[in-house]
């Protein structure tokens, strides 16, 4: 049995159709409820789809355009990266996509229920992590913030109570399981925050700074965690994060924001070049001044420095151009310390992508 | 698979568990199973018991305060209303506990919600499918049992203290009183949803409270038309129930059925209200915001 299939069983599965006094039957539970023998996955499923969404704030001369015009979809089982600058409109979007704000124009559907048709339908299947560590009830232990939770995310907690034991224990919570959340270190309510929301086994998870406050061992833990979700359970994950790091270490593909529009939506290796060198950083001792104008002569130097007794200069090439560039030291005998291609991270990449927009 | 029962895990003491169950173990699959209304409800009331029990200067502060005022008025009324007064302290009494009642579950629905939005946690209950209105209800009627039982030890001293003999048939004390203070748990509804639009309001709806000691205190039996009201015609039902000790089933239909009329229409009218608010505050995209 999947273990993540209990939201999907939640509430208002369908309203029209539940009995008195309980937004979901066991019928109607059943008849979702994954398979037994493993994970459910459906390859190539939309799990969201945005479909030109716009949001406006004010009216007149002051009308600020939150979210303009915006389509995307993010498969099922994938982890997206939703990145841009402050008031790019990602949370405008996020909340847009969560039914929290209305739009102006657009549609959005979560798993092929349309959010603001039938909120509830949605809702029984998605959840959100939108304040970091101020997710939870600071006055309930962890343990009852999961059942609590859980409870209002639409699933009977004792029917997953063996399901929190594992989330407690994949994010090192055991041990403080019985603690009021308000005792704990910031980065510890930060991880009570991402498993109260993961407690109730929503398909699609909407995370906001999931890392922010965390240490660096805690954050991989919860990426790992993340991935193996993904993996694992076929669970979608949209990701907003200032961390770069974080975005390119877990992400499927990052969607970039910039003023209400999107400006990129690629794979992270996409975004990056491809698997194309884009320049080569080469160490020699025997690059002296002459041989150092050759080089410019022949290649495009984006770069030279004195490093110790040796010079480092940095060539933009493509391809071929590397074997030409060491081909031309070669003969000409000089020496390497060492020879490094260098590629953008993704920080380069975005600064890139939104002072272009930001230009426009 | 664990046997625990529901949300009676663990007790006043944090993690001590009660009922001797084991604790779930990790190794065996869940069959997760849809939450009822009947799930929420007991959620709802457990977290409120936890905050209850966990953090009870909160509550006592209350009944301190309560009856401080009470003190105020029944000595420094007697000194200067003498015999007038105490001929009608019965009233005075049951009215200061229904006021109690009111202000109790008011504050608490319309200060809950706030406070939600302050602490992060609102847009999880927006979010829910039960959905955003009725998990402000089961919680709005958490409030209301928490209520009645610092109401009921507000009432009890000053019980004692006055040395008055009033009737406390339980079975129509509750009725009368829930009724009655139902209505009011519509007005901190529709104040509720205000808040979430404007925020930062809650001073200004707090001064609402005070009105109530007009409604409690309405001739709503001479004054047919202020028995629409709310608290009113409760408030004189809950008078007779306790001072001439008439029961539930003993009141003329017609007043009960009034009661009842204004109890559901206050509520569904405060739920009309919440939900203009709330979906006025997804548009304007202010839904969560502090």
């Amino acid at each position: 049995m999947s273990e993540r299939s209990g939201k999907r069983t939640g509430p208002n599965a369908d309203a029209a159709t539940r009995p008195t006094g309980a937004v979901g039957s066991s019928d109607e539970g059943d008849r979702r409820r994954r398979p037994t023998d493993g994970v459910d996955r459906r390859d190539g499923e939309v799990a969201v789809a945005v479909e030109r969404v716009t949001k406006r704030f004010g009216s007149g001369a002051g009308a600020v355009t939150a979210v303009d015009g915006v389509s995307l979809e993010v498969e099922r089982g994938s982890i997206v990266g939703l990145l841009g600058p402050n008031g790019a409109g990602k949370t405008t979007l996020i909340k847009s996509v969560l039914g929290m704000v209305l739009p102006d124009e657009g549609t959005v559907r979560l798993l092929g229920t349309d959010i603001h048709a039938d909120p509830r339908t949605a809702h029984a299947r998605v959840d959100a992590m939108l304040e970091g560590a101020r997710n939870d009830y600071w006055r309930l232990t962890v343990r009852e913030n999961l059942r609590y939770f859980t409870t209002i995310d639409g699933v009977d907690p004792d029917s997953v109570a063996g399901r929190h034991e594992r989330i407690l224990d994949r994010l090192d919570l055991t041990e403080k399981a019985d603690t009021p959340v308000r005792d704990l270190s910031r980065g510890m309510k930060q991880k009570v925050s991402l498993a109260s929301v993961l407690a109730g086994g929503a398909e699609v998870v909407f995370l906001d700074e999931p890392t922010l406050g965390l240490d660096v061992e805690s954050s991989r833990t919860l990426q790992r965690e993340l991935r193996r979700l993904v993996e694992a359970e076929d669970l979608t994950v949209v990701l907003s994060s200032h961390d770069m790091d974080v975005i390119e270490t877990v992400c499927d593909r990052v969607i970039v924001m910039s003023e209400g529009r999107v400006v990129a939506d690629d794979s992270v290796t996409a975004l990056l070049g491809g698997d194309d060198v884009d320049a080569v950083r080469v160490t020699s001792p025997d690059l002296d001044a002459e041989l150092l104008a050759e080089v410019r002569e022949r290649f495009d130097v984006t770069g030279a420095e004195r490093v110790g007794d040796a010079t480092r200069v940095e060539v933009a090439v493509d391809g071929d151009g590397l074997y030409d560039l060491l081909g031309f030291l070669r003969s000409r005998d000089a020496g390497l310390h060492a020879v490094r291609t260098v590629r953008p991270d993704l920080e380069d990449v975005f600064v890139s992508l939104t002072r272009e927009e930001g230009g426009r | 698979m664990s046997t625990r029962d529901g949300d009676a895990a663990t007790d006043g003491a944090v993690g001590e568990r009660v009922d001797g169950a084991e604790p779930a173990d990790p190794g065996v699959d869940d069959e997760p199973r849809p939450a009822t209304y009947r799930h929420l409800v007991r959620a709802v009331l457990y977290r409120e018991y936890l905050v209850f029990v966990r953090y009870p200067a909160n509550a006592v502060g209350g009944i301190v305060v309560a009856l401080f005022f009470f003190g105020v008025l029944f000595y420094g009324g007697r000194m200067v209303a003498g015999r007038a007064l105490t001929d009608s302290i019965e009233g005075i009494v049951v009215g200061y506990f229904l006021w109690t009642l009111s202000v109790g579950a008011y504050s608490s629905i319309s200060n809950d919600i706030g406070s939600e939005v302050q602490w992060g946690t609102l847009e999880r209950h927006v979010t829910s499918p039960f959905g955003f209105a009725p998990v402000a209800l089961a919680k709005g009627a958490a409030t209301v049992v928490r209520t009645f039982l610092t109401s009921a030890v507000v009432l009890a001293v000053m019980v004692v203290v006055t040395g008055t003999g009033l009737s406390v048939d339980v079975v129509t004390v509750v009725a009368i009183a829930t009724l009655s203070v139902v209505s009011v748990l519509g007005l901190g509804f529709a104040a509720g949803g205000v808040a979430v639009l404007y925020k930062r309001i809650g001073n200004w709806l707090n001064l609402l409270q005070f009105g109530f000691v007009v409604l409690v205190s309405a001739p709503a039996f001479d004054i047919p038309w202020l028995a629409v009201l709310p608290l009113a015609h409760g408030s004189g039902m809950l008078q007779r129930a306790m001072v001439d000790g008439i029961r539930l089933w003993e009141f003329p239909p017609a007043d009960l059925a009034l009661l009842v009329g204004v109890a559901v229409g206050y509520l569904a009218l405060g739920y009309v209200v919440f939900r203009a608010a709330t979906n006025r505050a997804r548009r304007l995209g202010v839904l969560g915001d502090y």
